[in-house]
């Protein structure tokens, strides 16, 4: 079986579980209990935060809090930092910052989106329009998760920051970190990163704060990650988290070059006559976006997956056009037909490039099949 | 005192020379939606008793019960002997201690020294001494306390009846095949054929890789939550892709619906005489849909050799099949956002008003047996 759905999840590294097994089962203790078995937890902790910290921000200008998810660390982002004024953000954004977002508008907030290129990433010059002084949160994605296009996040800071030097810039780098080379500027005041998309566990990420930024909790209780979010630390997650971070990063350059080349080969190797591309050069290597147009991608997804090819698509089986086509790929400005053919194939650090020509020649396949069958 | 649940059947006392026959699919019945709960049933004129189950199980009973065919009624009561004191205290038990009462009384026991009258005064009296915020209104009580006086030397004393599902008992009116779509009309369908005593088997068509296995899990949840009604069922799963991509092949896309209509039926009507159904249940309403207009009907009737096709849906509207809907509990399930048939091959102006004859000159272009076959091949049966 082929996995080429990578940006859904990646297959852990079983490594970094076995290291961090000892947090399961015989250090086991509470991180914040006072007696020296918790309290080395705690500094097991602190090592964590620091290391995946140091590897995209300086350590003494930004602080981390370890959340449940990518999605809740977006939420927190939204809920605490978005405190009066104007919200704006892109079509672009994962649903955890855009669903999050529409509440904001539902309970009276102005939220302001900004349209997007074709290749998915935001219109700058709309964004920046919708930039004024009243705005206080404005949250752009790094990586879109569906086209895989790269937003300029720290040029975007510099000139939100110019027009209104209050407004706290949030992204959500999940597709991101660990996976294309980048570090945090002082301008960008919140980001979000996740475990498993990097090879670690489902159900632990963070949210990157810069320091002195004076942000409310999410989740109230014990007070736990500086106060910032409580509830009982993962350790294990943690510790996996920090292990798969650390050796993403020993090698990002050269694995980045890596993927970029496979992409290359897959991307040559696709039938142009059967797909058209929306991912560009310029976009993440890691996604690559195209469209079987005329074929609806779900099918193509399913006959793949018995193929023993697993991908992801950016459409589903419903007659609702709402919940059928992808808002990230409408914004784009394709026509239904190519949304409705969309299939997004992502790779990992782990890919090969004989698995991906070897994908790209099963699409080749059931596309042209499937194209004959409903001529 | 022992807690017991008194159950009164529907329609079967109605029945003559042929009421134990009902009687006895009923008690089965009974017995099978109980399963895994310590319990006992004993018949006994006109009603059932159920009996030695442990308190805690008291409301898992009821919601078991409540979804059993060929109950009228049913009440929670406290069984005591033929005594006047352990009467007094069951009904005191039950009683509210404030509010407007009355005490009925039926006296099976035609030996009891009180009549049924001076039963109610006694026990009424001595209820009245015992709470004073209690008032009697024979006329207009916010509760009533029933005592039952058997003949086998008890008493029972209850205030509530809970109304039950009604109808026959399933399994007593023959078997039908129920086609379910996963949409929400077919399962309450399949339930107003099972409230008059027809047990069920379900068959779903499904496209896949056009449609996804979301789909076909609803499909298994509603069947899972109309099979509560009907003590279990079966689910056939039939794939009608190949079909549907030679309909979009070789005939008039406009035909899409009311040819796919003929192979399900067709399908359904073998299937159905394989498994011992009697009849094919839709959940078509009359003009609901395009495909659902009597030319439809009579154009998928046309291909079913041997069966009737039973549409209990036809004279409802929309609202109202969605209000029983959401009654038997399947409205969540249904309206989640899977399609069962998949909408790339959907024309957009559909024939509402079939000619059957021009339906069979589209049919001719296809090779209607082998297709046919062949869907009979992919054939999955799911226990429920």
């Amino acid at each position: 079986m082929i996995y080429l759905d990578n940006a859904a999840t990646v297959k852990p590294d079983e490594w970094c579980f076995k290291a961090a097994e000892k947090y399961l089962l015989s250090q086991f203790y509470n991180p914040s209990a006072l007696y020296a078995e918790g309290y080395n937890l705690h500094l097991e902790l602190k090592q964590a935060r620091e290391n995946i910290l140091g590897l995209i921000a300086d350590t003494r200008n930004f602080s981390l809090i370890f959340t449940s998810c990518g999605t809740e660390a977006d939420n927190q982002a939204v809920f605490c930092g978005a405190r009066r004024g104007n919200v704006v953000t892109t079509l672009g954004e994962h649903a955890a910052v855009f669903s999050a977002v529409n509440e904001l508008k539902r309970r009276g907030q102005e939220v302001r989106i900004a349209n997007l290129n074709a290749d998915g990433s935001v219109d700058e010059e709309h964004f920046l329009s919708l930039v004024d002084k009243n705005t206080s949160l404005v949250s752009v994605i790094h990586v879109n998760n569906e086209t895989g296009a790269v937003n300029d996040i720290a040029g975007l800071a510099q000139k939100v920051k110019a027009k209104n030097g209050f407004a706290l810039f949030h992204s959500d780098g999940v597709q991101a970190f660990g996976k294309i080379p980048f570090r945090l500027t002082h301008q960008i005041d919140l980001y979000t990163i996740n475990a498993h998309k990097i090879g670690g566990i489902k159900g632990c990420g963070a949210l990157i704060k810069r320091k002195n930024l004076v942000l409310s909790p999410y989740i109230y209780g014990g007070g736990q990650e500086q106060e910032m979010r409580s509830g009982t630390e993962n350790v294990y997650a943690v510790k996996c988290f920090e292990h798969c971070a650390l050796q993403r990063y020993k090698e990002l350059e050269k694995t980045y070059d890596k993927i970029r080349e496979i992409n290359r080969i897959f991307t040559a190797k696709l039938d142009k006559q059967l797909f058209g591309l929306i991912s560009t050069d310029k976009c993440s290597p890691y996604i690559v976006c195209v469209s079987a147009e005329g074929v609806r991608g779900e099918t193509i997804l399913h006959e793949a997956d018995d193929s023993g090819l697993i991908i992801g698509t950016g459409s589903a089986c419903s007659s609702n056009a709402k919940k059928r086509f992808s808002r990230v790929i409408l914004a784009c400005g394709v026509n239904e037909t190519v949304a409705d053919g969309i299939l997004r194939i992502s790779f990992s650090h782990a890919t090969t490039a004989e698995e991906a020509l070897r994908a790209a020649e099963i699409l080749n396949t059931i596309v042209k099949n499937r194209k004959e069958k409903m001529a | 005192m022992e807690q017991v649940i008194i159950i009164r059947y529907a329609e079967i006392h109605l029945k003559g020379k042929n009421r134990g026959w009902f009687e006895r699919i009923f008690a089965v019945n009974m017995e099978k939606s109980l399963k895994g709960i310590r319990h006992e049933i004993h018949r006994y004129s006109g009603r059932y008793l159920i009996e030695n189950f442990s308190d805690g199980d008291t409301d898992l009973i009821l919601n078991r019960l409540s979804k059993v065919f060929g109950i009228h009624s049913y009440s929670v009561a406290l069984k005591v002997g033929h005594d006047m004191e352990q009467i007094f205290c069951a009904a005191k038990e039950v009683s509210c201690d404030s509010g407007l009462f009355k005490v009925e009384t039926h006296r099976a026991d035609k030996k009891f020294p009180l009549n049924s009258m001076q039963v109610s005064a006694e026990i009424g009296g001595r209820l009245l001494d015992c709470y004073e915020q209690l008032k009697v209104d024979v006329h207009n009580p916010d509760f009533i306390i029933n005592v039952d006086l058997r003949e086998n030397g008890t008493a029972l004393v209850f205030n509530k009846f809970y109304k039950g599902a009604g109808g026959m008992p399933v399994g007593a009116s023959g078997k039908g095949l129920l086609l379910i779509s996963g949409g929400i009309d077919s399962p309450v369908a399949g339930h107003m054929i099972a409230k008059r005593g027809m047990s069920l088997e379900c068959i779903h068509f499904h496209s896949y890789p056009y449609t996804n296995m979301q789909a076909k899990e609803k499909v298994i949840d509603l069947t899972k939550q109309l099979s509560e009604y009907t003590c279990g069922t079966k689910l056939n799963v039939v794939s009608v892709t190949h079909i549907q991509e030679e309909i979009h092949k070789k005939c008039n896309g406009d035909f899409m619906v009311t040819l796919l209509r003929r192979f399900m039926m067709r399908i359904a009507e073998k299937i159905a005489l394989k498994c011992g159904a009697q009849c094919l249940i839709t959940g078509e309403s009359l003009a609901q849909v395009a495909s659902q207009t009597v030319e439809g009907m009579t154009s998928s009737n046309s291909v079913i050799e041997r069966l009737p096709v039973l549409r209990p849906l036809c004279g409802f509207d929309k609202d109202e099949i969605i209000e029983r809907s959401r009654a038997i509990g399947t409205y969540e399930t249904s309206i989640q956002p899977y399609e069962d048939c998949c909408t790339v091959f959907l024309p957009r102006h559909p024939v509402t008003r079939p000619k059957l004859n021009e339906v069979i000159e589209e049919e001719k272009k296809l090779d209607v047996n082998a297709l046919v076959e062949e869907a009979l091949k992919s054939l999955e049966v799911i226990n429920i």
